[in-house]
């Protein structure tokens, strides 16, 4: 089975993420790049299925030049091979944009399941799997926290707010993950050594036979106009315990409509 | 001259740090404080072949060497485990994994290193005996050959690990010390099987209560008519000073390593709690009586890193390493010693207190100057080896 894991680069949530005074867009070089969270359970789950089902696992990362660290972690992690999509014309891409240029690319290396994470850290759109699949002409198994295979059959369960949802289709498909699905594995000494050597094909738009007309900032459906720094975050509320604390938590919670 | 570090100890660093960010300084201190073994980071390191770093490829092995082995040591110590807790690493990765890979017979390399590769076996070595520490050419546990077999009697002392061992690395006489010549001859290595040995009640071990270090227990050994096969012999009989100075060497700078991650760990400590601490209307790091001794610990710990990767570079490039490895241990504990001792001052009261890490800090660091090798005895390899001075004993 081809297996394509769509791993994004985000900045680390860890450091503070800044937006470019240039074009209003989110500045990438100026936090660490990391893998998205959600992309290591894509992976994992790849792998897994790849080790069951047998196939290859390819890594598709759209993005700057210094994504590269983020394929060579999911290579350490267990794939084959990747294919880097970086161009210039790409930059500031919005959903639409990101999808188009992923879906041609995916009808160049060919697939039989798509995975990825069911959103990135940075922009949270939550949208892409759905667009991608559209744009493919394949099922979509999205939210995705359990994925069996048998055949050319596929389901999965999707999380929902009140419980899962089984949701069958055949493959060729594309399947989004939430993090319940598996605990993705540390690279190992030798698999990242390993990656080092393993390929990676880069691709530019005219390689992927994507229409910059509909890529990059200028074709972006929404824009950045102005931005301001987030106000500090305002004192709490402090709910003092006089034997009836619980109650009065629970009066806040429910309040806030958390319970 | 590049001191750039090659790019597989860097993984190694960023590896191992990344396994170990999930543990913190409390996980390390329960571990001591319950005198347990740190089993959940062993695994994680097992599984990602953290801990068969140094076996061959062919065995399964990541193919590395000391080098590598130095740099995981040195970022399991500093992400908390400090001086005691990383003296888990050196037991198997160490004695085990690196001095089969050079020495081992073809057996017994076929045998054990796939294991060692993947943290299934682990391994302790045995040396110092009581009346036998820093005179270990002296040691009297003795290997008596009977047909095919040996028959080997003694006792040794401090051996750390033996708990957890499937296999000793056991240092014998074949020859006397009152016999031998010159004195480094007459010693063998054997290999041995401790499960079997203690089932077959020829080998017993009793732990000896201690200050710190208390993830791992060192023992009393007894041997007792315990038969070897000269299969077990690691290297040649009567020429095990050979094997020892390839256990020994290491052992300086892997403890070293452990010793400068404890330094980092005190350090790190001090450094955070002279920033927070106010006393007078300013914070105390801002007094150069508190501020200039951890400076001063800083520039310690970078001499004692530099001599621990050239000491590692040379061993792994098979040339002589002794003094570079004997300076570094030097170094290395030293700065331990100076940075937990400063960073109990810079505590004042608070570091008496078990709520923080001092006391513990303070015990891995304090036993650095004494074990493996006392202070006093890598000064008398300088005095003697390297300025040529008339020896003491
Ligand atoms: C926690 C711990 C773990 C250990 N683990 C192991 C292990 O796993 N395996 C193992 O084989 N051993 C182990 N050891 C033993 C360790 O290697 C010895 O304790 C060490 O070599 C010192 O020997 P000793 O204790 O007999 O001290 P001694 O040799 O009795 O020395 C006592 C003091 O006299 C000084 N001295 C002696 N001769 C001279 C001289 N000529 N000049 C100046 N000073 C001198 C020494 O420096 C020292 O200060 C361990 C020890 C400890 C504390």
């Amino acid at each position: 089975m081809n297996i394509v894991v769509c791993v994004k680069q985000v900045p680390d949530t860890a450091t503070e993420r800044k937006l470019s005074s240039k074009d209003n867009t989110l500045d990438r070089d100026a936090a660490d790049g990391v893998i998205n969270e959600l992309c290591e359970y894509a992976v994992e789950e790849a792998l897994k299925i790849k080790e069951a089902h047998g196939g290859e696992v390819t890594v598709l990362t759209m993005g700057p030049a210094k994504a590269t660290d983020t394929i060579r972690k999911a290579l350490a992690m267990g794939a084959d091979k990747a294919v880097h999509l970086v161009d210039d014309a790409l930059h500031g891409s919005d959903a639409l944009g990101t999808s188009h240029a992923l879906a041609q690319t995916l009808k160049k290396i060919g697939f039989d399941l798509v995975i990825l994470g069911s959103e990135s850290t940075d922009a949270r759109t939550g949208v892409l799997a759905a667009m991608l699949a559209e744009r493919l002409g394949t099922p979509q198994l999205t939210l995705a926290r359990k994925v069996d295979i048998d055949g050319s059959a596929i389901s999965i369960e999707r999380v929902t707010d009140y419980g899962y949802d089984k949701v069958t289709a055949t493959l060729p498909a594309v399947v989004s993950v939430v993090e319940k699905i598996n605990e993705p594995r540390y690279p190992s000494f030798k698999g990242i050594m390993a990656a080092k050597k393993k390929p990676v094909q880069t691709f530019g738009v005219a390689d992927a036979e994507i229409d910059t007309a509909q890529v990059g900032l200028a074709s972006s459906w929404s824009e950045v106009t102005e931005f301001a720094v987030a106000p500090p975050r305002a004192a709490g509320t402090i709910v003092k315990d006089e034997g009836d604390g619980g109650a009065k938590a629970a009066e806040f919670l429910a309040s806030k409509k958390f319970i | 001259m590049d001191f750039t570090l090659p790019e597989s100890a860097r993984e190694v660093r960023r590896g191992v740090a990344a396994i170990c960010a999930r543990y913190d300084m409390a996980y390390w201190q329960r571990c001591e404080e319950q005198k347990r073994w740190p089993e959940e980071v062993w695994a994680e390191l097992a599984k990602g072949g953290w801990l068969g770093l140094a076996v061959p490829e062919e065995y399964g092995g990541g193919g590395q060497g000391l080098l590598e082995l130095t740099v995981a040591t040195e970022t399991l110590a500093a992400s908390g485990a400090a001086g005691g807790s990383a003296f888990t690493y050196v037991l198997t990765p160490g004695f085990g994994a690196l001095t089969l890979a050079r020495h081992g017979s073809a057996a017994q390399k076929a045998e054990l290193l796939p294991r060692l590769a993947a943290g299934e076996l682990e391994t302790c070595f045995a040396l110092t005996e009581p009346d036998a520490g820093s005179n270990s050419l002296a040691i009297s546990t003795s290997a008596r050959r009977d047909g095919d077999e040996y028959v080997v009697n003694g006792q040794k002392i401090w051996i750390t690990g033996v708990q957890r061992a499937a296999r000793m690395l056991l240092v014998t006489r074949t020859i006397p010390a009152a016999e031998a010549r010159p004195r480094t001859s007459g010693l063998t290595v054997f290999l041995v099987d401790v499960p079997q040995a203690v089932a077959q009640g020829r080998l017993s071990y009793r732990p000896i209560p201690k200050m710190g270090a208390n993830t791992t227990p060192s023992n009393m050994v007894f041997i007792d008519d315990l038969r070897l096969r000269a299969t077990d012999v690691v290297g040649e009989v009567d020429q095990g000073a050979l094997v020892l100075w390839d256990v020994l060497n290491p052992e300086r700078i892997l403890l070293g390593a452990s010793a400068l991650g404890g330094a980092e760990v005190a350090l790190r400590a001090a450094v955070a709690y002279a920033k927070e601490r106010e006393v007078f209307g300013r914070p105390i790091g801002a007094n150069q009586a508190i501020a200039f001794p951890l400076a001063q610990v800083k520039a310690k710990i970078e001499l004692a890193r530099l001599m621990l990767y050239k000491a590692a570079w040379l061993f792994d490039r098979r040339e002589p390493c002794a003094t570079e490895a004997n300076i570094a241990k030097l170094t290395a504990s030293q700065a331990a010693w100076e940075a937990a001792d400063h960073a109990f001052q810079t505590h004042g009261g608070m570091a008496y207190s078990l709520e923080y890490p001092i006391a513990r800090l303070l015990a891995d660091a304090r036993v650095g100057r004494v074990a493996p090798v006392t202070e006093e005895l890598l000064l008398n390899y300088l005095a003697t080896q390297v300025l040529g001075l008339p020896r003491s004993f």
